[in-house]
């Protein structure tokens, strides 16, 4: 367990650095869409358990980040992936 | 053995009044990242091209310098719950020094944010130019209000960290001001890719 949080902020960049060579080679389709998405949830349940600190508190606490980042997550691949009507 | 292992912690590290401003941040946010994604939806097109108006290498050098800043938060405070009576001094040091590369870290965002807000309205982009510039407009510099009360606490934090004002059974004022600037860096974590990235 020793050197976590250096494990996690290396992962945090590693999948940061990952969304920002998809955005900047311009490399994104609609696979890699929901991939970022993914990397995102990853990362934001990384920051709410090991850098908030929830991961070692009752689940009723934890689980409440880690839904809003489904929710919201969802909701935008939802936006993302529904075929749009042209006029 | 196993049971006593396996127990969590009762209540979250913090303030209980810091978790509701949390949960209140996170709806607020929340309902501004689905509005954009949903409102892209109507000009696909508007949103793609406006979007190629942003920096992306400063969106990501900014990305790095918040999850760097939360790291060395994470240091300070592991600093501080480790300190014993006979290192409380030494403890206090370093995890101030922690604290105060994080200020610089956050005062590096601003800085850069700012020059990108700068570089945008020099070419008369406002909040009225179109739906996806109010709300980049809209997220970013609600963000950066954000970052800017962040800087502030980690000053305070900082000063009373480097005057040996916390020890581990009285740290409740740094873990709230650390998960203070760790809901920042997870809100910029989901507007980052949102905003900059995916189309």
């Amino acid at each position: 367990m020793k050197k976590i949080a250096e494990r996690i902020w290396i992962i945090l960049i590693v999948l940061s650095l990952f969304a920002f060579l998809v955005g900047y080679l311009k490399l994104i389709n609609t696979f890699l869409v929901g991939i970022l998405l993914l990397s995102t949830f990853l990362k934001g349940q990384l920051i709410s358990d090991y850098f908030m600190g929830l991961k070692e508190v009752q689940l009723k606490y934890r689980i409440i980040p880690i839904l809003w980042l489904i929710l919201i997550l969802s909701l935008i691949a939802v936006a993302y992936y529904l075929p749009t009507t042209t006029p | 053995m196993s049971k006593i292992l396996s127990q969590k912690e009762p209540y979250p590290p913090g303030d209980f009044a810091i978790w509701i401003i949390v949960y209140v941040e996170l709806l607020t946010f929340g309902l501004l990242f689905a509005g954009y994604a949903f409102s892209r939806r109507v000009n696909l097109q508007m949103f793609n091209d406006s979007q190629l108006l942003l920096n992306q290498s400063i969106g990501f050098i900014n990305t790095l310098i918040l999850i760097t800043s939360s790291f060395f938060i994470v240091k300070a405070v592991q600093k501080i719950k480790n300190m014993t009576h006979s290192n409380g001094y030494e403890s206090s040091i370093i995890a101030s020094k922690w604290l105060f590369a994080a200020m610089l870290l956050g005062i590096l965002f601003l800085v850069l944010k700012f020059t990108e807000f700068s570089h945008l309205f020099a070419q008369g982009i406002t909040l009225s130019t179109n739906t996806f510039f109010m709300f980049y407009l809209l997220l970013t510099m609600f963000h950066f209000m954000h970052v800017s009360l962040g800087v502030i606490i980690l000053f305070n934090l900082y000063r009373k960290t480097k005057m040996y004002g916390y020890s581990p059974e009285n740290c409740r004022g740094l873990e709230t001001g650390a998960l203070y600037w760790h809901l920042v860096d997870l809100l910029w974590i989901v507007l980052f890719p949102l905003v900059y990235i995916l189309r």
